[in-house]
């Protein structure tokens, strides 16, 4: 395996962030920030039923409260668009749509659907005004569960559908039905992932300015995907897209939830072009449970064959994915993830499996940072931990009897071709890194006093640098997938670069900046990172997820860096009457190679004789101006890994579990600021303790969502996260410049399973079985009491 | 911008440090007023419920849920916001301890955490890590995972105290520094 070597320098080094001053002092603009002269706020009326016919709407009295500027419907919002909301992620052909507007029309299929919206002169006087719209429902049976929605006489969500089954597909690898006839042992495991959400800090939010007079449209949005939310709006809108400018301030988290295009900023278009004011709207925390996309409710049903020493031979595997009452921009994509990523970092010569999509009268599943993957992880790793169970032997020689093996890669799987990795070295890193730090003996030391501590592991990977367009769009994606960076040196040598990504808080400023003064050989503070405005930025196709930012950015701007380093040399060389292969960049300097005191020029004096004097300075045939831009659209994704382990702690009188420590090797090639890597990691494992003990979204069995605030929502607090501590090793991705991984996901999705084993290897008198996240004290101490009534009456 | 009402009040405060003299509503959150009608939009709202913490301001030195108190309760005070903890042009060591320590992500909730561990510091200037994890976890922090903002609290209690020269242990050499 080559491998990209950067010569030391600012990749790679752990600089403070660009960002932070504004950050911390106040001066960071937001999107509840941004006012406009003359802005009206609006508030979304929603409906209280799960499934409901609209009989009618009266929106008569709304209108006559003062202050109010206008009132919305369904039929208007239907009869203004173009299409109905966009679906992108279209991997499944045959797939039935659902085709809804932003606002409900004849019917709603969960609680917290868009009915009606109001326009008023600020967001009191509109949320008064709501409740005079009088609104009567015809209320229908709801499908609250998948087990609703797959029984034979079920409620039908859509009419014109046989059942409420959207779409159904099967990849198949290798021959499955000979591996499991031949296998000496099959396991099987049916697995229920909770459902949870991305809840970022700050909610989502539009400010959108529609001029009447030219039709076009000013957005801001607290958005991941400016561009594709730009095409969409003007899809949606029926406006060209050169009409629509999409600004992005600074986003207070995503975590996959703002990348979704939603029916608040379609709403917000709509009253600024019926009002001709700028209107703003800003979702609450209360509807933000039912109005963002939920995600990772899947029930998954998984079995391997495999032979007497652990070689796992074959796979199958169902995931039923739990979809809401329609489908979300990313429609069946991340539970098609789940799906295709089930057999994970092991080396399966024959897997088949299905992906399901089930719709419910729950709010729609959408993206959640690690998108399909902690589910897949969850599948291979719970069947791991069962099938070295039922053979006798140690979770870990079983992954490494089955892990892929270094000179393996690239490693065709059942629809990826991994890229690079060196698994088995990361599992062996996280094994001995525990046994250093004496977890074992913590174990021992605590049975003695009559505690129950344990250890568990899990090895994740993690699909980054998304991707290759016209392969993703053979994949069904809507949209394409490759990132445009620019690079200028102004006329005074100051750098600026400028991108289509967002900045929600993953430090893209600073890892970006860093990249370019790198390559250029200036100082971090010379160069400035212009982000957040699809007028003036390239473009980024998807948008910034799928851990694509730093790896794609990073890649794009590498190389335009590398050809604008190139023209000052040239410049350089000229006037210093020396070959450019001779020069070198130190500090924004640039001298002869070796001879320190010698003849230089600076960044500044280059900047001046490429844009202001440039007689005797610029070589004759040399373009005036210093600036590139450069497209990456790779050949392939990249796949970042590692492996989780953790030491828990367990009461078996309660059902409390502590996650007392917390290790992470991690492989994710080039690391260009391995600060902002470890605050990735920690924050990604922190949502996946959040998910493997806390946090769930809970319907009532009529269909009423029951967890609506953050204290029903448990997101963890620093009391019940650990410290993290994070090794690296460093496989370069060699078809991406510099040789960068993504990793922003990477956190989130081994975490629930190396928990998950941790609290079994806690209880070892015990064949616990843990099959449903969030574990959650009620859920472990029903399963000890269901392993303790095993063991009596065996 | 609030909507004058016949039941419309005056409330006068001081906010960092500035008097403030307004015609609100009785119904305007403390947070509203402060992001809206004073311009401290550093004042975050994450939930309006009372438990994420992001609108935490110092109300007479100490903490108060901005989102959960109505302007005219906080007639007469003195509030702090984020934009009142720098010196001029200079940060206070709790921002450049999170600076140094990459306490923030997204920053949303980082002004709320900033005044929490002000009115922390105050009170136990050489708090344990226990005891910083136990003083915020009175605050959502989505994106951090807690342990560089624990990192920058110890090390900026260290400034704070006059006893160290904040090297801390997080972050290591900065090269552009
Ligand atoms: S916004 Fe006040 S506590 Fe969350
Ligand atoms: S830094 Fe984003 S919520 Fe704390």
């Amino acid at each position: 395996m080559t491998s990209q070597q950067l010569p030391p320098g600012l990749i790679g080094a752990r600089t403070r962030r660009k960002e932070d001053p504004r950050l911390l002092t106040g001066r960071a603009q937001f999107v509840d920030d941004v006012v406009l002269p003359g802005m009206l706020e609006a508030a979304v009326l929603r409906s209280p039923h799960p499934h409901a016919r609209i009989s009618s709407i009266d929106i008569s009295a709304a209108l006559t409260v003062p202050g109010v500027f206008a009132v919305l419907t369904g039929h208007e919002v239907r009869d203004a668009c173009a299409t109905p909301q966009p679906v992108v992620w279209r991997m499944i052909p045959d797939q039935r749509m659902t085709d809804q507007y932003a606002l409900a029309v004849d019917k709603v299929r969960y609680v917290g659907q868009p009915v009606a919206v109001v326009a008023a002169t600020d967001r009191y006087v509109a949320e008064d005004a709501l409740g005079h719209i009088e609104v009567e429902y015809e209320v229908l049976d709801p499908v609250v569960t998948l087990d609703d929605a797959l029984a034979a006489d079920a409620p039908l969500l859509y009419e014109d559908w046989p059942d409420n089954v959207s779409c159904r597909q099967t990849i198949p690898k290798g021959d499955a039905a000979t591996a499991f006839a031949e296998a000496d042992v099959v396991v099987t495991e049916t697995l229920t992932y909770g459902r949870q959400m991305g809840a970022p800090l700050e909610t989502r939010g539009a400010v959108m300015s529609w001029d009447p007079f030219t039709d076009h449209l000013e957005c801001w949005m607290s958005t991941q995907s400016p561009n594709l939310t730009r095409d969409l709006l003007g899809e949606v809108l029926g406006l060209p897209v050169d009409h629509i400018r999409v600004r992005t301030p600074h986003v207070g988290g995503g975590f996959g939830n703002k990348f979704d295009f939603y029916a608040e900023e379609v709403l917000a278009a709509l009253l600024s072009k019926r009002t001709g004011r700028p209107v703003k709207i800003i979702e609450d925390r209360l509807e933000s449970f039912v109005a963002n996309a939920h995600s990772r409710e899947q029930r998954i049903e998984v079995s391997v064959a495999a032979k007497a020493d652990g070689t796992i031979t074959g796979m199958r595997g169902t995931v039923w994915a739990v979809l809401g009452g329609q489908l979300a921009t990313v429609g069946i994509g991340p539970c098609w993830l789940s799906m295709a990523l089930m057999a994970g970092p092991y080396d399966i010569p024959n897997v088949e499996a299905t992906v399901v999509g089930v719709v419910t009268n729950r709010s729609p599943y959408g993206s959640y940072r690690g998108w399909g993957q902690p589910k897949a992880n969850f599948a291979h790793e719970r069947i791991i931990e069962k099938l070295a169970h039922e053979l006798g032997l140690p979770a870990n020689d079983v992954r490494r009897r089955n892990l892929i093996p270094a000179d393996k890669f690239p490693y065709p799987s059942q629809v990826f071709y991994y890229d690079s990795g060196n698994y088995a070295d990361c599992l062996d890193m996280a094994e001995n890194a525990v046994a250093e730090r004496g977890w074992r003996k913590r174990c021992d030391a605590a049975s003695n006093e009559g505690r129950a501590l344990g250890v568990g592991y899990s090895f994740h990977i993690e699909i980054s640098a998304l991707g290759p367009s016209k392969i993703m769009n053979q994949a069904g994606l809507q949209h394409s997938s490759f990132d445009e960076e620019v690079v200028r040196i102004d006329s005074a040598g100051g750098v600026t670069v400028r991108t289509g990504l967002s900045a929600m808080g993953q430090g893209i400023e600073t890892a970006l900046a860093q990249v370019a003064a790198h390559t250029l050989g200036v100082p971090l503070d010379s160069v400035t990172v212009l982000h957040g405005d699809t007028q003036t930025n390239p473009f980024t196709g998807y948008g910034t997820g799928a851990s694509r930012g730093a790896a794609l950015g990073g890649g794009a701007l590498l190389r335009a860096s590398t050809r604008l380093r190139d023209k000052v040399l040239r410049i350089a060389g000229h006037v210093l009457e020396a070959s450019p292969d001779d020069l070198e960049i130190a500090d924004g300097v640039i001298s002869v190679k070796g001879a320190p005191g010698g003849p230089s020029i600076t960044m500044r004096d280059i900047g001046d004789a490429a844009y202001r004097r440039l007689d005797g300075k610029l070589p004759d045939g040399e373009d005036p101006t210093l600036e590139e831009r450069d497209v990456l659209d790779p050949d392939n994704v990249a796949f970042s890994y590692g492996t989780t382990a953790v030491l828990v702690e367990v009461d078996r009188e309660t059902g409390r579990v502590d996650v007392l420590d917390y290790l992470l090797v991690h492989d994710c090639g080039t690391v260009i600021n391995p600060m902002i890597v470890d605050g990735q990691l920690h924050g990604g494992a922190t949502q996946g303790i959040g998910g493997a003990l806390y946090e769930e979204i809970v319907y009532s069995p009529e269909g009423q969502p029951l967890t609506t605030t953050f204290m029903d929502y448990l997101i963890p607090t620093a009391t019940e996260i650990p410290r993290f501590e994070t090794l690296h090793m460093t496989t370069t991705a060699d078809h991406i410049p510099g040789g960068f991984k993504g990793m922003g996901e990477a956190g989130t999705i081994g975490a629930a399973s190396a928990i998950t084993a941790a609290i079994e290897d806690a209880l070892p008198d015990l064949t616990l079985h843990l099959a449903r996240l969030p574990v959650s004290p009620p859920r472990l101490l029903d399963a000890i009491d269901v392993a303790t009534a095993s063991k009596e009456n065996s | 911008m609030s909507t004058p009402t016949r039941t419309g009040r005056n409330v006068s405060m001081t906010v960092n440090g500035e008097a403030v003299d307004r015609h609100v509503d009785p119904r305007r959150t403390l947070s509203d007023f402060l992001r809206k009608d004073c311009g401290a939009t550093g004042v975050h709202v994450g939930c309006e419920h009372g438990v994420c913490g992001a609108c935490t301001v110092l109300l007479d030195g100490r903490t108060a849920r901005s989102c959960c108190t109505l302007a005219v309760q906080a007639e007469g005070s003195e509030i702090t916001t984020v934009e009142g903890l720098a010196d001029g042009g200079e940060l206070h060591p709790l921002q450049e301890a999170f600076w140094k320590h990459h306490g923030l992500q997204c920053g949303f909730c980082t002004p709320g955490i900033l005044l929490t561990v002000t009115e922390l510091l105050a009170g136990n200037p050489d708090p344990t890590d226990d005891e910083i994890r136990e003083g915020i976890s009175g605050n959502i922090c989505r994106c951090t995972g807690y342990q560089f903002i624990v990192d920058a609290v110890r090390d900026a209690a260290e400034i704070l105290r006059g006893t160290g020269t904040g090297t801390g242990t997080g972050t290591g050499t900065d090269p552009t520094r």
